[in-house]
């Protein structure tokens, strides 16, 4: 049985739209769950409906395997760090972490203890006096974790942790983040918008489009193998190919052209996606998967350059070597070797 | 959110508080007898006609528009170039200067109604329909301040930075950009200065004379001495004017911005 | 060049408001400063009469009820309001607002009506066969107190209500999350937060209520004067002007030095972190 489990989820929103539809989410013990997607997806929602804010139409949540959709939000013992921080303006930072200690009436000397112990693990020991007003946004974000770390939470709650940062800080407090988790063993949720901080500090990932989560999976496994279209866009697949299946393995594009794939297709509607620094030059020899193209609008990307070509299935996007040097108007044929071609779903719009 | 239901009966309570003694005077001013009865025994209308036709009303009715409207008036065309200065400058002391523009708030009512009465009137015979003026200016002068220097606080000043690099003088430029973007704020002004005049007592009753009297001045002196369903009609009618100026503030400013 | 521009726009104001306020106050109040035999004599004959001393007492006993009640009926009343849905909120608003752009007479008015010898309160209990006779409830200290709660009850209210509606949700659920109470909460954090706000408000109410004039002329009449019915008396019944003088500046520095002292009491409690994280 997993730690932490939504069922069927329903929320609602004025008794008409559906917000999240028969969601469903499972959590083990000391992972760390990202949940992705553009703003509207209905992720913070999904996060809110944990905390306890939000109370679902329909459906249950369950934590090791007791039921606690009823419960209300300060009695459920989870740790949340909101996106604004929300530290309590007029408490310095050893009264703000101390602030659930304080009500769970531990004695003076056990809060100053645990207190001082987190502030350490956080970094924070010599802000302790000073009040929030008076720090940085990366130290003010580490304070709203401390506070929600110190009551020892059954679940980790962050929503949108780090997006009020800079750049390079953001890359630091992830791993900052990451690190702390691993120590303390906390099975925690994490909200985010950003695949590349998403992916590289968690254990499983759902991707999230409109109330539904299209896939959940290991990173690599996602990176690997999306299983939608919208997946696959979100993470870095430009170019896409709408496919009948005509006999296993074998699918036909728009124009009659056959395919091969590696991966697999349940439906009879499919739709090919390949990266723009997959597709190759075809040699001579390969004469499945080749399409003929002219090469248009050229872009340079450092180590590559992505070249816009039209063909007659449409408009690809190809990076090839810096050394490689096509000009515009060159006729090219494109490669789309059956082992990068990944098969998706179509996305429900 | 859940609520707590000590804390809406607590607030019901209070509401009513408010409420019922107004809603009693609206009773009142329906009744026919000559004394104030709740409740009523019958129905009339006569008080309303009787308040509508008495001179005294009347007069000092237009009276307290005239002064509320031009002063109002004369505090907009003083406060908003000084607000205006004040919010761009950036001269030292504009806290200092601010606070002298808001001083006669810290004035009591009516000892500014008293020394205008001493100095303006007794001292300086000035007659005493422009020492009402000079009072409500004092009055509505910090309003406009106030609200519209508040205003051009949060104004984003580089629309008139644009307007300038676009060709456009500095006097076109404040006419045609920074006052249209500010209406909310110089209605705000007007609407709080305006009724703030109007519903003045403390100034208006010293600086009232044989003749020229504020309408609340004159409410004030007919309470005194009779005490009838008039004042109940009256006040009615008051609060229906509050009621349609609410409506009308509501529909283009919205509610919130007279709760600054 | 912007300075030249920005005098020009300023003066006239300035200007205004001296020959406007400060020529009117300082001619009519200096002289009573150096009247008598040392500065100041005519100021200190005010506190040693017993009369005006009692006054004096009066008005501000009936300012501090006021801004006590007025705190404990508004704060909650505030707070309720500010975490009503939007709708629900401008409504509350507009009712607490209507009040405030009622003229004074008209509020005061009402309570006449309730507390007069023929007034609700009072027919209500002879009907019930409580009294006999008409209790006294008019032209008392306590109407007086009554009539001030009822008009600056909606100031407080709309005042407190503005400063909370400015704490963010995510306060309230923050403390939450870490195990308080809805109560617990107010008390801990959304108390602490909006208590400059609050002082601000009762600043408002206070120096209001000291200095009114309308409310306490028609609910308490000549027998329960007031600072602002004493100076109106003074001055017009009696044309004692240097007496209405010394009031008067009694009045203003009473109330410059009660904003001073609230103002750093809100300075000493916003120093413990004034912007929000």
């Amino acid at each position: 049985m997993a730690y932490m489990h939504l069922n069927h989820i329903d929320v609602c929103y004025d008794k008409k739209i559906n917000i999240l539809e028969n969601l469903n989410l499972e959590v083990e013990k000391g992972e760390l769950v990202s949940l992705l997607g553009p703003s509207g997806c209905g992720k913070t929602t999904t996060l809110r409906v944990v905390a306890g804010f939000i109370e679902p139409k329909a459906g249950s949540f369950q934590l090791e395997n007791e039921d606690i959709t009823k419960v209300p939000v300060n009695k459920r013992n989870f740790g949340l760090v909101f996106q604004s921080y929300a530290l309590f303006p007029h408490l310095n930072v050893f009264d703000n972490v101390a602030f659930g200690l304080k009500i769970r009436k531990l004695s003076k000397d056990e809060i100053a203890k645990k207190v001082n112990e987190m502030l350490e693990i956080c970094g924070l020991e010599e802000f302790k006096d000073r009040f929030p007003a008076q720090m940085s946004g990366g130290q003010r974000q580490r304070v709203a974790l401390a506070r929600a770390l110190v009551i020892e939470p059954k679940l980790l709650l962050l929503d949108e942790p780090l997006s009020n940062l800079d750049a390079k800080l953001r890359v630091n407090m992830r791993m900052e983040i990451k690190r702390i988790q691993k120590k303390l063993k906390i099975t925690t949720l994490f909200v985010t918008h950003d695949q590349e901080e998403c992916f590289s500090i968690s254990d499983k990932v759902a991707i999230m489009n409109q109330g539904v989560i299209e896939q959940f999976d290991t990173p690599e496994n996602i990176y690997q193998r999306p299983k939608t279209e919208f997946v696959a866009r979100f993470i870095g697949f430009e170019n896409f190919i709408p496919f009948t299946k005509e006999k296993e393995l074998n699918y036909k594009a728009q124009n009659g052209q056959l395919f091969d794939s590696d991966s697999t297709c349940e439906t009879s509607n499919c739709i090919g996606a390949i990266r723009p620094e997959d597709i190759q030059i075809a040699t001579k020899e390969k004469s499945k998967n080749v399409v003929k193209g002219v090469v248009g609008v050229r872009t340079f990307l450092g180590k590559s350059y992505q070249y816009e070509t039209e063909t007659d299935l449409g408009k690809f996007l190809v990076n090839m070597q810096a050394d490689i040097n096509l000009k515009e108007g060159d006729e090219i044929n494109l490669y789309f070797p059956p082992n990068k071609l990944i098969l998706v779903q179509k996305s429900n719009a | 959110m859940r609520k707590n239901k000590l804390l809406t009966i607590f607030t019901i309570v209070v509401f009513a508080f408010l409420m019922i003694p107004l809603f009693i005077i609206t009773v009142t001013a329906f009744g026919k007898g000559t004394a104030i009865t709740f409740p009523i025994k019958s129905f009339s209308l006569k008080w309303f006609y009787n308040v509508l036709t008495l001179d005294s009303f009347k007069t000092s009715f237009l009276t307290s528009l005239e002064v509320a409207l031009l002063a109002t008036f004369i505090a907009l065309l003083v406060g908003v170039p000084a607000a205006y200065a004040l919010a761009r400058s950036g001269i030292k002391g504009r806290q200092l200067i601010k606070s002298i523009f808001l001083s006669p708030t810290i004035v009591p009512g009516i000892v500014v109604g008293f020394a205008l009465y001493q100095f303006i009137i007794l001292t300086l015979k000035i007659p005493v329909f422009a020492g009402l003026l000079v009072g409500h200016f004092l009055i509505t002068l910090p309003y406009v301040i106030r609200i519209v220097g508040s205003s051009l606080e949060q104004f984003d000043f580089s629309i008139e930075e644009a307007a300038w690099s676009l060709g456009s003088g500095k006097v076109k430029t404040f006419f045609q950009i920074v006052l249209p973007n500010i209406t909310s704020g110089l209605s705000a002004a007007f609407m709080l200065a305006f009724i703030n005049s109007f519903n003045n007592i403390p100034v208006s009753m010293f600086l009232s004379g044989p003749g020229v009297s504020t309408f609340p001045a004159s409410l004030m002196n007919y309470i005194e001495y009779n005490y009838n369903p008039s004042v109940s009609a009256v006040s009615v009618l008051l609060m229906l004017c509050t009621v349609i100026i609410m409506v009308i503030v509501d529909k283009t400013l919205g509610i919130a911005s007279l709760a600054k | 060049m912007k300075k030249r521009y920005a005098f020009l726009m300023i003066v006239p104001g300035l200007v205004i408001l001296f020959v406007c306020l400060a020529m009117p106050l300082l001619k009519v109040i200096m002289p009573t400063v150096f009247a008598g035999s040392y500065p100041f004599h005519s100021y200190i004959r005010f506190f040693q009469d017993e009369y005006y001393l009692g006054i004096f007492i009066r008005t501000l006993k009936i300012a501090v009820i006021t801004t006590i009640i007025c705190g404990i009926l508004g704060v909650p009343t505030a707070y309720f309001i500010s975490r009503c849905n939007k709708k629900l909120r401008g409504i509350l608003l507009a009712v607490s607002i209507f009040p405030l752009m009622t003229n004074s007479v008209i509020r005061s008015f009402a309570w006449i009506n309730i507390l007069g010898s023929n007034g609700i309160v009072n027919t209500f209990f002879m009907n019930m066969g409580i009294i006999k006779t008409p209790l006294k409830l008019l032209y008392t200290d306590f109407s007086i107190t009554i009539g001030s709660i009822y008009l600056f009850l909606p100031l407080m209210i709309v005042t407190v209500c503005g400063v909370m509606e400015n704490i963010g949700d995510d306060m309230m659920e923050a403390a939450l999350s870490l195990g308080a109470n809805r109560i617990l909460a107010f008390v801990k954090i959304i108390f602490p937060l909006s208590l400059p706000g609050i002082i601000v408000g009762e600043i408002l109410v206070f120096t209001g209520t000291l200095t009114a004039y309308t409310t306490p002329q028609l609910l308490g009449g000549n027998r329960n004067l007031v600072m602002a019915t004493l100076i109106y008396q003074r001055a017009m019944s009696l044309s004692d002007w240097k007496g209405a003088a010394v009031i008067s500046l009694i009045m203003i520095l009473v109330t410059v030095c009660v904003i001073k002292a609230f103002n750093t009491l809100a300075d000493k409690l916003d120093k413990r972190g004034e912007n929000h994280a």
